[in-house]
């Protein structure tokens, strides 16, 4: 018996440690990432990392600060390629298609696997204008009506419509920091993405706030891959359902949130989570 | 164990380990001295095995408060989250071993007649082996050691095999001498509560091996 495998996995026998359990598999992958290295120069900061993000599952980035979390999302839709020492090795497919591939449009990828950062960063423009850029500029909209319609959308799926829609002329930088983040949320959201990556989206927020945008995530869940760089190891907890542990570069554990918290399989994981790390 | 960073965390989870030995070391001595007063019929050492078994219940409510506020406060992980949830739940069952040993001791005063009953000559070796599984079991909770938690769990066949036997010999004794059923019935009853000791102890085994491997033993029926 294994305690508390949420309800909504599919698999029969959680009871699954390793990567190289296909149990932890569930259809196809939405971004499968094999053998990838990543170096700034010719300091190796992500050594052959595999794993496979569905859109079924949250899927959290958890490890000591350094330990490469940020730098493998930031792979994932190749925002490293902005730092000019950054080179990175091995594949990483969306849908089958290596993002890596000189074919790939870098600013269409963008759109597809989308981001949200530590500080929310909202354009300083109104908060309509906020949603309504990327759509605007990546051909979503045909018309004004079609524009009006994305940025509600956008907007309730972020749980802020309710907040903002008598103020939509506003500038986004007067919000508070939650519907700020929750902005940027819509504003990934707006250029309809698949996967969406976000980078520690609660450390500046207050619990309230970090509150509604773990809610939102779980909402989010199954119409968009979600993957979450957290310091936070409850939040982690609170809101993924596949959590993978890393530490200087190697991925150390991937499995069921459930297992990695109360059952961790690796030595290293355990010491990191119950605060024993070095 | 490699030490937490935070050293209080440690602290918390000495202290919560020691109240829960303190509270088997308890329960252990409550059945051998039940059994002992039962066999002499000593009211008086019956007397204080039941009135020792409030600091039982007080020691229970500490565990439950400690264990709440470590869930709450530390909010631990992995084998310590284990470590507090298998505390919480063997607290309650060394309570209840408790009362079960002071459930025999109010029946000591009860026994008639107690030179003619051969069972009492067999319930002080399954005493003996019951309070031997707390005891043993509770060493291995202090060792977290998981393979020993198994070797309890087996035991529990001999204490059940006990019961079995002087079940019969209870019978055939009330059959044959109906006059002393109501002491035979005691009897009975102080057998019963020694089968459920050792049952009680099997359960603390299984969170004994929970606790230290994140599994039950699967191969024991539960």
């Amino acid at each position: 018996m294994v305690m508390s495998e949420t309800t909504d996995s599919p698999i029969a026998n959680p009871v699954n440690k390793s990567l190289e359990n296909e149990n932890i598999a569930h259809g196809e992958p939405k971004m499968r990432a094999r053998g990838v290295d990543v170096y700034y120069g010719d300091k190796k900061a992500i050594d052959g990392v595999d794993i496979d993000v569905y859109t079924e599952y949250v899927t959290a980035f958890i490890g000591p600060s350094g330990c490469g979390k940020s730098t493998f999302l930031r792979a994932l839709n190749r925002m490293n390629d902005t730092i000019p020492s950054a080179r990175v090795t091995g594949t990483i497919e969306l849908d089958g298609e290596d993002i890596y591939a000189s074919g790939m449009d870098v600013v269409q990828l963008r759109a597809r696997v989308g981001m949200v950062f530590q500080k929310p960063n909202p354009f300083p423009k109104s908060i309509y204008d906020n949603i309504a850029y990327g759509p605007k500029i990546h051909g979503l909209a045909e018309s004004k009506p079609d524009l009006d319609e994305i940025v509600e959308k956008s907007l309730r799926r972020a749980g802020l419509w309710e907040e903002v829609k008598d103020r939509l002329a506003d500038s986004g930088t007067a919000l508070s920091g939650g519907q700020q983040q929750r902005l940027c949320i819509a504003r990934a959201i707006a250029v309809d993405p698949e996967v969406i990556l976000m980078d520690e989206p609660c450390s500046a927020l207050d619990p309230i706030a970090t509150a509604k945008i773990e809610e939102l995530i779980d909402e989010l869940r199954g119409r968009y891959g979600i993957v979450i760089v957290t310091h936070s190891m409850q939040q982690a907890a609170r809101v993924s359902q596949r959590t993978a542990f890393f530490h200087l570069g190697h991925l150390v554990e991937y499995g069921h949130t459930s297992d990695i918290f109360t059952n961790p399989a690796e030595q290293r994981t355990q010491d990191y989570i119950t605060g024993r790390y070095g | 164990m490699v030490e937490h960073t935070v050293k209080a965390f440690d602290e918390d989870i000495t202290r919560l380990r020691g109240l829960i030995a303190e509270m088997g070391g308890l329960a252990e001595v409550a059945i051998q001295q039940a059994l002992q007063a039962l066999v002499q019929g000593d009211e008086e050492l019956a007397a204080e095995v039941v009135e020792r078994d409030a600091k039982l219940d007080a020691l229970e409510t500490e565990v439950d408060a400690m264990a709440v506020r470590i869930l709450a406060l530390r909010a631990p992980m992995a084998d310590d989250l284990r470590e507090i949830v298998a505390a919480l739940k063997i607290g309650g069952v060394v309570e209840r071993i408790g009362d079960y040993a002071k459930n025999i001791a109010k029946r000591v005063g009860r026994i008639e007649g107690r030179s003619h009953f051969e069972p009492l000559t067999l319930l002080p070796a399954m005493g003996e082996l019951a309070a031997e599984m707390v005891h043993d079991v509770l060493t291995a909770y202090a060792a977290r050691d998981p393979v020993m938690a198994r070797e309890v769990i087996e035991r529990d066949d001999k204490v059940d095999a006990f019961y079995d036997s002087i079940f019969r010999n209870l019978v055939s004794h009330m059959v044959e001498n109906p006059a002393t059923i109501s002491s035979a019935a005691q009897l009975l009853f102080v057998a019963r509560n020694l089968e459920r000791v050792g049952d009680h102890a099997t359960n603390v085994a299984e969170m004994v091996h929970y606790s230290a491997t994140g599994t039950y033993p699967d191969d024991i029926e539960r």
